[in-house]
């Protein structure tokens, strides 16, 4: 097969599983659209949309604060940069999210994904009720979207930090739910 | 002491229905609550729910009836439960209600949170099935 063919095969790939997909700051604006056009698309699997409804905003909203690539909206307010995509597959939905992160960031965003893939469903409970009640601006308080993501997910998260140069790395997320 | 009164909004931020009225006692807080700016929006409420509990000092009965809530708004409604415990230790009158829909599949990873809410703030929830 010639490069040509073999990038016409990718294409026709991502068009047949491709629901949505994304790449740019992710202010409010853009959010909503993606949200509605979940809905829209998920429309006839209600149980499978408010899932994927539910996992887009966390992932979204914390793209939108802590990407390390940041662009002005239109009323000069910075948002985070990445890219999203939602793929249907024959028995699944999977959500990737890209960014990039500071390198400082690589090693406490990979323990946090490690730590959440070793709770069960209580233990992640309790987890997320210990971080929920830390006060705000503690170490280790805060985000508890992506713990969200992993109890409404069907999947253990994949994930991979891929270094880009001196400064950030790329922090890629895969979500996976199932059809029934 | 003035009443509450915001209209929910489902377009560039889902902003839930707000109702707090002074005279009866009745909170409502329903609809979606995915805001950017969830602290913002929120504020107010907690401040005249605090008001409320040391000018009227009346029974409060809290009706939720969210459909979607996203982890930032669920810190804020634990600051409100924290609030209507804190009022019921201290001799007030609190009674909290969820209304959820039990027609809805999957309607146990919403019970759970709601449990969630009750372990961490120790606030009984009346839960109620529409």
């Amino acid at each position: 097969m010639n490069v040509a063919e073999n990038a016409y095969q990718v294409y026709t790939e991502l068009i047949d599983s491709t629901i949505i997909s994304y790449n740019g700051p992710f202010d409010a604006q853009v959010l909503s659209i993606i949200a509605e056009n979940i809905e829209y698309s998920l429309s006839d699997n209600p149980r499978v949309s408010k899932k994927l409804f539910k996992i887009f905003i966390e992932l979204a909203q914390n793209i939108s604060y802590y990407s390390a690539e940041k662009q002005e909206n239109s009323e000069g307010i910075l948002f985070g940069v990445g890219i999203i995509m939602l793929r249907e597959f024959e028995n699944h939905y999977s959500f990737s999210t890209g960014n990039l992160i500071e390198r400082k960031q690589v090693l406490p965003v990979l323990q946090k994904c490690e730590t959440i893939n070793l709770l069960d469903r209580e233990k992640l409970r309790q987890y997320k009720r210990k971080l929920r009640n830390m006060p705000s601006g503690e170490p280790g308080s805060g985000n508890i979207g992506l713990i969200q993501v992993a109890l409404t997910a069907d999947y253990p998260l994949e994930y991979s930090v891929i270094p880009v140069n001196d400064d950030n790395s790329f922090y890629i997320i895969n979500i996976r739910v199932n059809k029934n | 002491m003035e009443n509450i009164q915001i209209a929910g909004k489902h377009g560039v931020n889902f902003i839930p229905t707000v109702n707090f009225n002074a005279d009866t006692g009745i909170c409502e807080i329903e609809g979606e609550s995915y805001l950017e700016d969830t602290i913002e929006f929120y504020s107010p409420l907690f401040k005249w729910l605090k008001e409320y509990c040391v000018e009227i000092n009346k029974p409060i009965t809290f009706n939720f009836r969210l459909r979607y809530f996203n982890t930032s708004s669920s810190k804020c409604i634990i600051d409100i439960l924290n609030i209507l415990k804190k009022y019921k230790d201290d001799g007030g009158t609190a009674e909290v209600y969820w209304y959820y829909d039990a027609e809805e599949e999957d309607i146990e990873d919403e019970l759970e949170e709601i449990e969630d809410f009750v372990i961490e703030t120790n606030m009984k929830i009346n839960l109620v099935p529409e």
